[in-house]
């Protein structure tokens, strides 16, 4: 039997095939990584790691990003066959990301899965926080950046929640006890009350 | 035999999943045949002519937009 995952330098590699979700956010990310960092945080990181249930929305936080740049991305995106539900329009898009409001792209003739495009400014303290310290992760040459795993467990079981939130995270406890460490839950555990009392 | 609960159901999983990495496979075929379905339900629902229109009128609906 082969383990599900090993840590090396610090880059969590999981031990399975792509899938056609993971396929689908590979391909979103290779054109943002051309005009932004990210970080995926949310149920995905529950399900790329091994949790098994359905998802219909991808959570992706990207800094605010100048006008420019984004209408530049927007083209690309859509002629890489991504739509964007609000609207075909990428400064009416944007004026949506400056409002905080956040937009999805799907592919083309789908409606899901879909990316739930989150803009994180300075002020969204704990996604900003995140943001800047991501957990970086490998499964079959697809390399990218999720929340670290000890703040994504404390998020989904102090802020949000919901059944599923503890049942995401009880699967990260239990996938990553190993490596999981007490002091980033102090740590973590103290940021996400002080905005959350 | 006991019944797990839901919670104690993926404890159970991700312990196995854990050592067992050929248990992927299984994960693997539940998010592709739901993806599958998605994609044939919304297709035939919405048709592929307009498919953006009639995709932004149903998100409107739902209150998704």
């Amino acid at each position: 039997m082969t383990k599900a995952y090993i840590l090396d330098n610090n880059i969590l590699i999981i031990n399975r095939d792509l899938t056609q979700l993971d396929i689908f956010v590979r391909d979103f990310l290779k054109v943002l990584k051309k005009y932004s960092t990210y970080l995926l945080v949310s149920g995905y990181v529950s399900i790329c790691t091994g949790r098994t249930r359905a998802t219909e929305d991808i959570d992706l936080l990207v800094p605010l990003l100048d006008k420019t740049t984004f209408v530049t991305l927007f083209r690309e995106l859509e002629k890489n066959l991504f739509w964007c539900y609000q609207t075909n329009n990428p400064e009416e898009a944007y004026k949506y990301l400056l409002k905080k409001i956040n937009i999805r792209f799907a592919r083309i003739n789908e409606i899901f899965p879909n990316i739930e495009f989150i803009p994180v400014t300075k002020e969204k303290r704990l996604q900003f926080f995140e943001l800047n310290h991501p957990q970086e992760i490998q499964i079959k040459g697809f390399h990218f950046k999720i929340s670290p795993l000890e703040f994504e467990i404390l998020y989904k079981e102090i802020v949000l929640g919901s059944e599923k939130d503890k049942a995401d995270a009880k699967h990260l406890r239990v996938m990553f006890s190993d490596i999981l460490k007490s002091e980033k839950f102090k740590e973590y555990e103290q940021l996400i009350r002080s905005e959350h009392q | 035999m006991k019944n797990l609960t839901s919670l104690e159901f993926v404890e159970f999983y991700s312990e196995k999943i854990k050592e067992d990495n050929t248990l992927f496979k299984q994960q693997k075929m539940l998010i592709e045949s739901q993806m599958k379905s998605s994609s044939s339900f919304f297709l035939n629902k919405l048709g592929k002519k307009n498919f953006k229109e009639n995709a932004r009128k149903y998100l409107r609906e739902m209150g998704l937009i």
